[in-house]
């Protein structure tokens, strides 16, 4: 069985699993003002964001080598090396190329690629700097992190939206099993600047302040508008289990099945309407692992709040269990907020138990989605999770952990 | 790359399909390929007037026949439209119906850009007169993942839809995904390709390394200064040699193996040894079942910059010995320039159709060669008897693919290779 044995994590609650643990079980994002100063930002616009403290990033991380790195690099540069030592792993000496890194990006490189785009536009092409382009790259996080570790097997960057950190969990699986990897750095990066910020919400992708209603994302919720934007790196140690049991360190999880889909009644950067499509696919997915939906004691679901993407998720969710009354169902990205992988990292920590649920259920289900939310059980012993995510644009992805 | 059984089994290419500054389709890439011209020429998609350099391999407008019927062409990205046109023909020329309408055809796809030209419109106007009121259309496809949903939704394929972005090396990356779903038996089609544009970004980073050409490039050329950009796209269909028989497609290549690595070196220059691009090629060959005395012919990454072109010597010397200054080296970035995310995907089918006809591919430019990289480039079209090629892809951050690809039929021989070798 392929296992998940340490968290390296960069978020708005800090650096580690411990800080983002407390955050979850305290059941309050940390997030705060973005910037507006530059002005993108509209009248009624919001104004909240999961942004990671530059604080809890500098002690970890040298000023000479974070100087040429952007946001998202240092987030997995720090993220991969914490991954690492909490699953009692240290950096290779040499380049080792049985070691691998797999991780998504749903937003790229956003801030380096404006600055660099600033100078083209403000002093003419010639003023354009080397050092922001080499950052503006999509698979800067994970080479940066790849010569941080000396990890020389694969490095892959996936973009599929906000499904990518789970499939690049899944991906990790494959390479682990084909032997092309002894251990695997799999999960997700991404910077959230006040631009990118704006944009999403010009989109209406975010939640917003209003008359009597505070800026807070409402995972399957009434009166929910959006989500809760986030930042930050989550690299998950991924082995087999026999080799981590031998080293003598702590199984988090055991990745027992995944699978992904495309909906293709989805608009670009939208969710579209194949309910029974997605629900279909998670249901084979499950019997090709020998698994039904009944098998299922939680579903850690990848709702954030958005008024399109959760009215399928939850009707995908519904459809999968055939209309019957759905598990203890879990919305972290309440508290996570989206990208940036904390979603992917809170998962495997309400599993293994170091993460508290109670403060993750549904609050006010929209009746509109008229499908039972699923209540949290008072003993909370999850043992078998389902984790999924549908992304905007039509990529869905989804992984069962088990409790070892 | 094993499949559920450990055999590791090659998968046939049915059907490609290309976009190029040669043109729309594989027939414009073919014949400019063929006869060892080059598409690059002064850059007309932006204002290029005050860059350093102000060239590219830029592809002309399409003409309307093509884009017909095309739902959405108009609020597509350019990377998107040129990723469904290769798409398009890739399945039509696979004889496979334009709707895959199945969750057997996935999408295994590869871009740096995305929609990188759109947002730079966008933002352009938008930092002045307010983010809020360009045309919602140039910001949901800047995404680099929105080229290979552009094609599944297109396509209505609802399988897996991955994209890579692993900078140069993204497409022969996602080749190897699609090769590996195709092997596990997750699809029984794969579209495997990438489609990137040129963009203003890009064009000034390049040139802030100082790593442009101001003339077209010249890979392993002593006087080569640099490499030249280009855009468009390339899209193989892959899938099993078993099910193409039974619907009687005719395979053009095979697809053997697909090896990956990462230098951990630097971010933008590779490591001069070659080990790390080495060790993808010698996994690729591996994964194939091949020896490197059977590769007859090589498809450089061969960008035309000075430090690339010496690594990747370096690397064909640590695999083939002295083998690299013999093999003949086709050098495909001469021709259409270097298309970034989507470079593996063309210079994979530039590979399948010299496989094809059994000729080499003459690289323009001419020029004595660089004695620190003596290779074997092809200087005229001459007919070759190759059944095994690989296809080597460096990019930014030490991300290195490699692909084997075979004259069809090749597959049997490396599958008794794989056999005799588990016995």
């Amino acid at each position: 069985m392929i296992a998940v044995t340490g968290i390296g994590t960069v978020s708005s609650a800090g650096v580690g699993p411990a800080a983002l643990a407390a955050t979850l079980t305290l059941g309050e994002p940390a997030a705060r003002a973005i910037d507006r100063s530059e002005g993108f930002h509209g009248e009624g616009s919001a104004r909240l964001a999961a942004l990671v403290d530059p604080r809890h990033i500098q002690p970890l991380l040298p000023a000479m080598e974070a100087r040429r790195m952007s946001a998202p690099s240092q987030y997995a540069v720090v993220a991969a090396r914490n991954a690492l030592a909490e699953a009692g792993l240290g950096i290779p000496a040499e380049p080792d190329s049985s070691l691998a890194i797999v991780a998504a990006t749903a937003l790229g490189p956003a801030s380096y690629t404006q600055k660099m785009f600033d100078q083209v536009l403000d002093e003419g092409p010639r003023a354009a700097s080397p050092a922001l382009f080499s950052e503006c790259v999509a698979n800067a996080p994970t080479a940066r992190a790849a010569i941080a570790c000396r990890a020389a097997g694969v490095n892959l960057t996936l973009a599929q939206g906000e499904a990518g950190p789970l499939r690049a969990l899944a991906r990790s699986v494959a390479l682990v099993t084909s032997g092309r990897a002894r251990a695997v750095l799999a999960g997700a990066a991404d910077e959230m600047p006040p631009l990118v910020h704006a944009i999403l919400d010009r989109l209406r992708a975010l939640a917003r302040p209003g008359p009597g209603k505070s800026e807070k994302a409402r995972p399957f919720g009434s009166g929910r508008d959006g989500f809760l934007a986030a930042e930050g790196a989550t690299l998950l140690l991924v082995e087999d289990e026999r080799v981590a049991v031998e080293r003598g360190v702590t199984v988090l999880a055991r990745i027992r099945a995944h699978g992904t889909c495309f909906d293709p009644t989805a608009p670009a950067g939208r969710w579209g309407t194949g309910t029974m499509g997605i629900a279909h696919a998670i249901v084979d997915s499950l019997a090709r692992y020998g698994l039904a939906p009944d098998a299922i004691d939680t579903i850690v679901s990848g709702a954030s709040g958005s008024v399109e993407g959760d009215r399928l998720e939850a009707r995908v969710l519904s459809a999968a269990w055939g209309g019957a009354p759905l598990p203890m169902v879990l919305v972290p990205k309440a508290v996570t907020g989206e990208y940036g992988g904390a979603f992917l990292a809170a998962a495997v920590l309400l599993l293994a138990g170091i993460a508290r649920p109670g403060a993750m259920g549904v609050a006010e289900p929209d009746p509109d989605l008229a499908v039972g939310m699923g209540r949290i059980d008072g003993a909370c012993d999850i043992r078998r999770m389902l984790v999924t995510t549908l992304a905007a644009g039509g990529s869905a992805s989804w992984v069962v952990l088990e409790r070892p | 790359m094993a499949s559920p059984t450990g055999v590791r089994t090659a998968a046939v290419v049915t059907g490609i399909g290309a976009v190029s500054a040669f043109g729309w389709g594989i027939e414009a890439l073919h014949a400019g390929l063929r006869a060892g011209a080059t598409s690059i020429r002064p850059i007309t998609r932006f204002d290029a007037s005050a860059f350093p350099t102000a060239i590219a391999a830029q592809v002309p407008e399409p003409d309307r026949a093509r884009t017909r019927g095309i739902e959405g062409w108009a609020r597509m990205s350019l990377a998107d439209r040129f990723a469904v046109s290769a798409a398009r023909e890739a399945v039509a020329r696979a004889g496979l119906p334009g709707d895959l309408s199945s969750r057997m055809a996935g999408v295994f796809f590869a871009s740096s850009t995305g929609g990188m030209l759109e947002s730079e419109i966008y933002y352009a106007w938008g930092r002045h007169d307010g983010i809020d009121r360009g045309p919602r259309h140039l910001l949901v496809s800047q995404q680099v993942n929105r080229p290979g949903e552009a094609v599944a939704r297109d396509l209505s394929a609802t399988g897996p839809v991955e994209s890579v972005s692993s900078a140069c090396a993204s497409a022969a990356l996602a080749i190897g995904l699609a090769l590996e779903a195709v092997r596990d038996g997750e699809v029984e089609i794969a579209l495997a390709g990438g489609a990137d544009s040129l963009c203003r970004v890009t064009y000034a980073g390049f040139n802030a390394l100082q790593a442009v050409d101001s003339r077209p490039c010249r890979p392993f050329r002593a006087d080569r200064a640099g490499l030249s950009l280009g855009e468009g796209a390339a899209v193989l269909v892959i899938e099993r040699p078993e099910r193409a028989a039974a619907r009687g497609a005719r395979p053009l290549a095979v697809l053997l193996g697909a090896g990956a690595s990462a230098d951990a070196h630097h971010m933008t220059a590779p490591d001069p040894s070659g080990a790390g691009a080495a060790r993808a090629l010698a996994l690729a060959l591996d994964d194939a079942g091949c020896r490197p005395d059977e590769v007859g012919l090589v498809n450089a990454h061969g960008t035309g910059t000075p430090l690339n072109d010496v690594a990747e010597y370096r690397a064909l010397v640590r695999v083939f010995g002295d083998g690299a200054r013999s093999i003949p080296v086709l050098a495909t970035k001469a021709s259409v320039g270097h298309l970034l995310g989507c470079a593996g995907a063309i210079e994979a089918v530039a590979t399948i159709l010299a496989l094809g006809d059994q000729r080499l591919q003459p690289v323009p430019g001419g020029g004595d060669s660089d004695p620190a990289t003596p290779v074997r480039l092809a200087r005229e079209a001459t007919a070759v008897d190759c059944r095994i090629a690989v296809s080597l892809n460096l990019g930014f951050g030490g991300c290195n693919g490699a692909l084997v690809l075979g004259r069809a039929g090749a597959e049997a021989g490396a599958e008794r290779v794989l056999e005799e070798r588990q016995r």
